[in-house]
Order: structure tokens, then sequence, then C-alpha cells
């Protein structure tokens, strides 16, 4: 008698699929932040200062999905991790994007179940030696001590660089940034070797007069993009639309400050794909992307304040650039 | 999932596991309670359901290929002549009872799926118990925890030990060199615990009837082509997954079951309609809906995001980590299905190791079979406590929940508590011996 009274159960009371955008979004409704996996601290991208306030490319970018999801730039949760435990916290759902100078590559994205939204940054592997080193190329750390960050792609690079050209290393493999960078800055090493942007970070935090320079070498290719869990499609769109939202409005001159008073232009909307229809695609509502730059500027603004003229790095923005000024960034129509 | 949702799953879940366990309402309406209770607040969905079915599929299909089986060779009379056969063996002593279903139990569950073997052998350990004048509610508990300890003796004799070592990569004669000899000691170990918990039986003696001539099978034919589908069922259960169509063992189950139903309406000995009242609908429905209900616990994502706190609580010693597996995955294992815990599990550790720096991140893909040795007496904690963990509770295993039915079917009810008081015992000396064998196979493996 139970079986049929199962089937009945399942039949009437079976849900109806629903039709909200992704189970990563509802929860972060439910629960009322965003969970925002970023680094323990690397200058520019992910940095919590003496008051407990975070800052950086990486947060902003943070800032802004939350921005568009929740309708509240403050209503992230960011959690500081070391590079080996950011993939196992994306999986294991402590974190529902991962905004940690994480470079995109194919064996991470067939192997480990996860999509990267977009570049966020170009980047390339690169060395750093001390000023007053006799060192100005990477041909000439032939058989020296090289600091480099655990379970990061640069261990691998560094290894396959050398081999490759038949010359020899002596890798310091250190587990956490903070780490190897002070055992760099220690004198442990006659080199460090890491992504141009966070060898500038870590340039910052010398002491004492020192003075580091970095090579002009790059070895690798290091396009730094944020990552979701491949279960979630609805949730990759948002976040991969966020960040091409923040590329328009630099490439249509809408910026943080200006935002408001040109959002009612249809032209503006239309730029930004602030629209109803594309709004409830989402699963957010039609202002979505205006909340999003409202809440952290555009492409441009974000990288001067963290990364370039703005900030202590004074990166160059390169390939960072927009596409129109001889960039690799473009964002697609946002139609 | 909403943090309320996430409490609601523990909290219907620990409800339905209290009202099973203080027997405050039937076990089957239970669970279909608390499925209902999850489906009515959105905790279950559809893709959970289907999920849950999926996982549920193999288990259920083992069972119910299983029960039909055994209910056509039930009207063969080849089970009376089996169990004339094992109460002579007996010859009267209740400790050689025990000793011979331990042995006849213990290589049959090396290769066959549990349950089915428990199904198959429970009418005649039934009537040679009955033919004993004992209860034979002990025995057949025993026969369930047998099955399930035997299932670690072999790669592919419990599902649960299957899907860790595919995971690894672990292939049959790495189990057989790594694994094999800890599942034998958790087999072994109940033999001594034997006098200590059935003390009456263990010390039984009766005096057996002389020896009569045996009755002539009545339809030889039928009864013939019924053991042909026993023999078709286990010859594909061994070589199946071998052939060139890869035939896996539900899918065995339910051919089988098809042969057997073929073979009934063709000998018209009865009805189909027949077999098909005697299936223990119950525990299959209370199987399914328990697989519903984990697979709303199993969505909390709790048992994953241990896989950060498991580094942050014991760094780097796999030594402490793969003990707190046994006993933790043990003690899940006894509250819920174990296959869904160790899908969970294999997750945890793997997301635990890489994010210790002990493996690349590589590892968490499923393809990563560069296991360094020192890992894999982490992966074998979770095969003991997953397999060893089942035996303490009515509804840790799908055997006992089988064993159970069929002890309501004789008209003996086993309680929570019941099984309880055989169960924990046995699970506890296992997991200790187990725990032991890791602890010597991480010296080994150094």
């Amino acid at each position: 008698m139970l079986l049929p009274a199962a089937a009945a159960i399942l039949l009437v009371a079976w849900p109806a699929p629903s039709a909200a955008a992704g189970e990563t979004l509802t929860q972060i409704k439910s629960r009322g932040t965003l969970r925002c996996g970023v680094s323990e601290g690397i200058a520019g991208f992910s940095e919590k200062d003496a008051s407990g306030r975070w800052s950086g490319l990486d947060v902003d970018f943070c800032r802004a999905v939350a921005a568009a999801a929740l309708g509240d730039a403050g209503k992230v949760t960011f959690v500081p991790l070391r590079a080996s435990a950011r993939f196992p916290a994306l999986q294991s759902r402590t974190i529902d994007l991962l905004a940690r100078d994480t470079t995109w590559t194919l064996a991470r994205e067939a192997g480990l179940d996860v999509q990267f939204a977009g570049i966020l940054f170009y980047d390339g592997q690169a060395f750093m030696v001390p000023t007053a080193s006799r060192v100005k190329a990477v041909a000439q750390l032939n058989g020296a001590v090289v600091c480099v960050e655990k379970g990061t792609t640069h261990e691998r690079n560094l290894a396959e660089y050398f081999a490759g050209r038949g010359m020899s290393i002596k890798p310091l493999v250190v587990d956490s940034a903070i780490e190897v960078a002070d055992a760099f800055l220690a004198g442990r090493c006659a080199a460090y070797t890491s992504d141009a942007s966070q060898l500038a970070a870590v340039r910052l935090r010398a002491s004492g007069g020192r003075t580091f320079r970095i090579l002009p070498d790059r070895i690798s290719k290091e396009p730094l993009a944020p990552v979701v869990r491949s279960s979630d499609t609805a949730w990759l769109t948002l976040v991969r639309w966020v960040l091409f939202a923040l590329i328009a409005a630099e490439e249509n001159g809408i910026t943080r400050d200006n935002v408001r008073e040109t959002a009612r232009a249809a032209g503006v909307r239309r730029a930004l794909g602030a629209d109803a229809e594309l709004g409830k695609a989402l699963g957010t509502d039609p202002d979505w992307s205006l909340r999003a730059v409202q809440s952290v500027g555009n492409y441009g603004e974000m990288f001067e304040r963290n990364l370039g003229s703005q900030s202590w790095l004074k990166l160059e923005r390169g390939l960072n650039r927009l596409w129109t000024q001889g960039g690799l960034m473009y964002a697609p129509p946002m139609r | 999932m909403s943090d309320l949702q996430i409490y609601l799953s523990i909290g219907v879940f620990a409800a339905v596991i209290l009202a099973i366990a203080f027997d405050v309402i039937d076990m089957a309406v239970a669970t279909l309670l608390g499925v209902s209770v999850l489906i009515g607040f959105d905790v279950l969905g559809e893709e959970d359901i289907i999920a849950a079915m999926k996982t549920a599929g193999g288990p259920l299909s083992l069972l119910f290929g299983g029960m039909v089986v055994a209910r056509t060779l039930a009207s063969t009379g080849v089970f009376d002549r089996v169990g004339t056969a094992y109460l002579r063996a007996t010859r009267g002593s209740g400790r050689r009872f025990l000793l011979l279903l331990i042995t006849l139990v213990a290589p049959m569950c090396a290769f066959l799926p549990n349950a089915t073997t428990v199904i198959l052998l429970a009418p005649v350990i039934v009537r040679v118990a009955l033919a004993l004048e004992v209860d034979f509610v002990g025995p057949l508990v025993i026969t369930a925890i047998v099955s399930n300890s035997a299932g670690l003796l072999t790669l592919v004799g419990d599902p649960a030990t299957f899907l860790v070592g595919s995971s690894i990569g672990m292939s049959f004669g790495q189990y057989l060199r790594k694994v094999s000899l800890g599942g034998l000691l958790a087999v072994l170990v109940v033999v001594p615990l034997l006098p200590l918990l059935m003390p009456e039986l263990w010390r039984m003696r009766r005096t057996l009837p002389p020896e009569e001539p045996a009755k002539p099978i009545q339809r030889p034919w039928f009864a013939a082509l019924a053991l042909a589908v026993l023999g078709i069922m286990v010859v594909l259960f061994l070589f199946g997954e071998d052939l060139p169509t890869r035939i896996v063992p539900p899918a065995v189950a339910i051919i089988a079951a098809s042969l057997a139903l073929l073979v009934i309406y063709g000998a018209k000995v009865e009805p189909v309609d027949n077999v098909f009242r005697d299936i223990d609908w119950k525990t299959l429905l209370f199987l399914g809906c328990i697989f519903c209900l984990v697979q709303a616990v199993t969505k909390t994502g709790l048992l994953q995001r241990l896989s950060i706190r498991l580094y942050e609580w014991f760094g780097t010693e796999l030594t402490l980590v793969a003990l707190g597996l046994i006993a933790a995955i043990g003690l899940l294992s006894s509250l819920l299905a174990n296959i869904p815990v160790v899908a969970a599990s294999i997750m945890m550790v793997k997301g635990y190791l890489v994010a210790a720096a002990v493996v690349p991140e590589a590892a968490m893909s499923a393809h990563f079979t560069d296991w360094p040795a020192a890992t894999i007496p982490v992966f074998v904690a979770m095969m003991f406590g997953a397999t060893l963990g089942g035996n303490a509770t009515l509804i840790g295993a799908s055997a006992n929940v089988v064993t159970v039915g069929i002890c309501a079917r004789h008209g003996k009810r086993v309680t929570f508590a019941g099984w309880l008081r055989y169960g924990l015992p046995f699970t506890a000396c296992q997991l200790a011996v187990s725990a032991l064998y890791v602890l010597a196979l991480f010296h080994f493996m150094r």
C-alpha cells in the first residue's frame, strides 16, 4: 500500500523546475552575501588594511558582482585563501566566486570542473632581483636559487623554462605568497619569480632603502581570471557579463561619477545591457550593470586605482588597455 | 540552498532517524513523511530526486533482482535441499552453524552484491535455524554484517569500496595487495565476538533427527531452469563488466529477474502476479526514500566544506586525518547510505590533500592517478569507515534493511535498538582493527 502512496506524493508534490537563475545566485540571495575567495594579501589585487577594509582589483570585481547580484557592493564576505586552497574552497562551496589572481589554463578548466569567466588582467611570469645584482636577464640566473610559491603555475613554468634551455635552477618552494615574499626579502634567494604584477606589489614592501628590479623577460602568459564552478552556467553568465559591463562602460566613457546621470539615456542603458528582459534572463533586475559601474567604476578606473597611476604599484596598462587603444580588453555586444 | 534549508534538511533527517530509533512510527512511513516535508519546503527539487534515484537505482535494482530470483528458487524446493545439507553440516552445534555461516557468506560477498547474497541465502539460514529450534534473527543479522564486511575483500565487493578505489585509479591487484588483508581481519574479528554476543546460540547443542532420504524435486525442469538463471546471474556478476557490451551488476540483476519471471511464466507453476505480490516493496520504498533524504543532507555541502577545515585542524598529519576519517565516515555511514557519503567524502579528502599541498591541484581532476604512496592509507581509511560503519544500525546498509524485511516477513520484528545490540559492538571492534591496519599501512608505505 505504501508504493501507491509514495507515487502519489511524488507526482502531486513534485516541484516544478525553478524558473529562477542558477543555484549559486539563489543561495547568495538567500544568504544575503557573496562569498568571494581572494588572496591572503597581494597589493593591487586583494589586500586588507589595518582597519580591516579590503582593496584591490580582485576585491573590486567581487564588489561589482555583489552590486549586480544583490544590489549592494558591500554585501561581500572576503575569504582569504592560500593558492593551494583556492580550488578546494570553490569546489566545496566554501566560496561562490574565486577572484584570486588565478591563471586561466586548459588543465584547470578541463580537469577541475571550473569555468573561467573572462580575463580580468593580462599578466606574465617575470623575475625580480635586487637592483644591485649583476643579473640583467633571466639567462643569467643559471644555477641560482629562485623563490617560488608552492601550488602555483609559476612553479611548473620555472622548471620547464630552465629545463627546456638546458639550464639548471635551484627553486626554493615556499608555502604561501606572503612567506615566499618574506623569504626573498630576507635574502634567501637570488631572484623571486611570480606574475609581474605580484612582483611589483612585493617590491613595495622592501624596507631599509633596498631596491629591486623586475627583469624585462616574461616566461609565460598569465591571463588572470575570476573562476566559478562549471555546474552553474547561469552564475557563470552573470559573473562573465559583469566583467564585460565594466569593460563596456570604459569603452563608452561611462564612469563611476557619471553613470547615474547618464543612466536615463537609452544609448547608455543599451551599451551596458541595462534592460528588463536581460536583467530577468540573468536572474537580477534591469539596473544590474549600472550598479556594478556605480560601485567600483569602469574597468579603466578599477585598474588605475588599484594597479596604475593612482596606486603605489604604478603599473603600465600594457595589454590591459582597451582594444581601441592597442590592448586586449574587449567586451562583446551587450544586447 | 539557504541556511534555513540546510537546518531543515539536517532537522528532518535527524527527526526521521530518531523516530525510527525510538520506534515512534513505522520506518517506511517515517522516511516517506521526511521526503514529503523536504519536497514541500523546496529543499528537494526535481533534479535532486532524479539524482537520488540515479544513486538509488543500482542498489534497488540489485535488491529487486535478488528478490525475484530468490522467490523463483523458493518454488523449486532447492532451498530445502541446500538447507538440509547445511543442517547436517552443523551436526546440531550452534557454533558450527555460525562458523559455517561466515564461511559460506564471506567468499560469496567478496564477489557478489551483499544485499543480493543475503536475499539468496536467507531462506536457507531461516530453515536451518528453525530446524535447530533457535531464533533466526541473530544469524540473519550476522549474515548481513559478514556480507557487508566481506565486501572489503575485493575491489568489486562493495560499491562504496569500488567508488573510492576507482576514484584514485586503484586496480584489482593493487587492492588485493594493499586492502584485502584488512578486509579479512574485519571479517575474522566477528568470530571471537560471537561467543560474547550470542552465548546461548554459540553453546547450543541439538540432536539432529536421523537423516531421511531427500524428497525428490517436484518439477526438475523448472528447478533446472531456475538454477540456470541463478548461474547466469552469478557468471554475469563476475564477468559481465568484461564483456564487449559492459553489463554492470544492477543490469545483471534486472536481466536475471526478467529470466526468472519468464521461467515462472513458461513453466506455469504459478501466476507471475504471485511473485510480484511477494516482493518486499516496503523495503525498496524505504531505501528509495532514504536515498532522497541523504541527497538533501549531501546537498547542504557540509561534508564537502570540511576539506578546508581538515587542513586547518590537522595540517599535513595524514595519519590523524585517516584515523579521523575511519571514525567520522564510520559514524556517518551508520546513519546514511554509504554510497552518497563516500561520494561526498572523496571530494572532501581530495580537496584536503590539495589544500594541504600534499598533491598538486590536478589531483582534483577525475583522471588523476599519480597519488603518492603516503596518501593511499587515507583512502583506505575511507573504505573501511564507509563499509564497516554500515554494520552498526539497521539503516546503515541495504543488506541490513533487507534482513529486517526478511525477519518481518517471517513474523519477527527487528527494532533499531535490537539491531544496535549486535551491530554496535561488532562495528566498534571492526573499526578499531581497521584503524590498526591503516596505521600499519602508513608504516609500510612510508
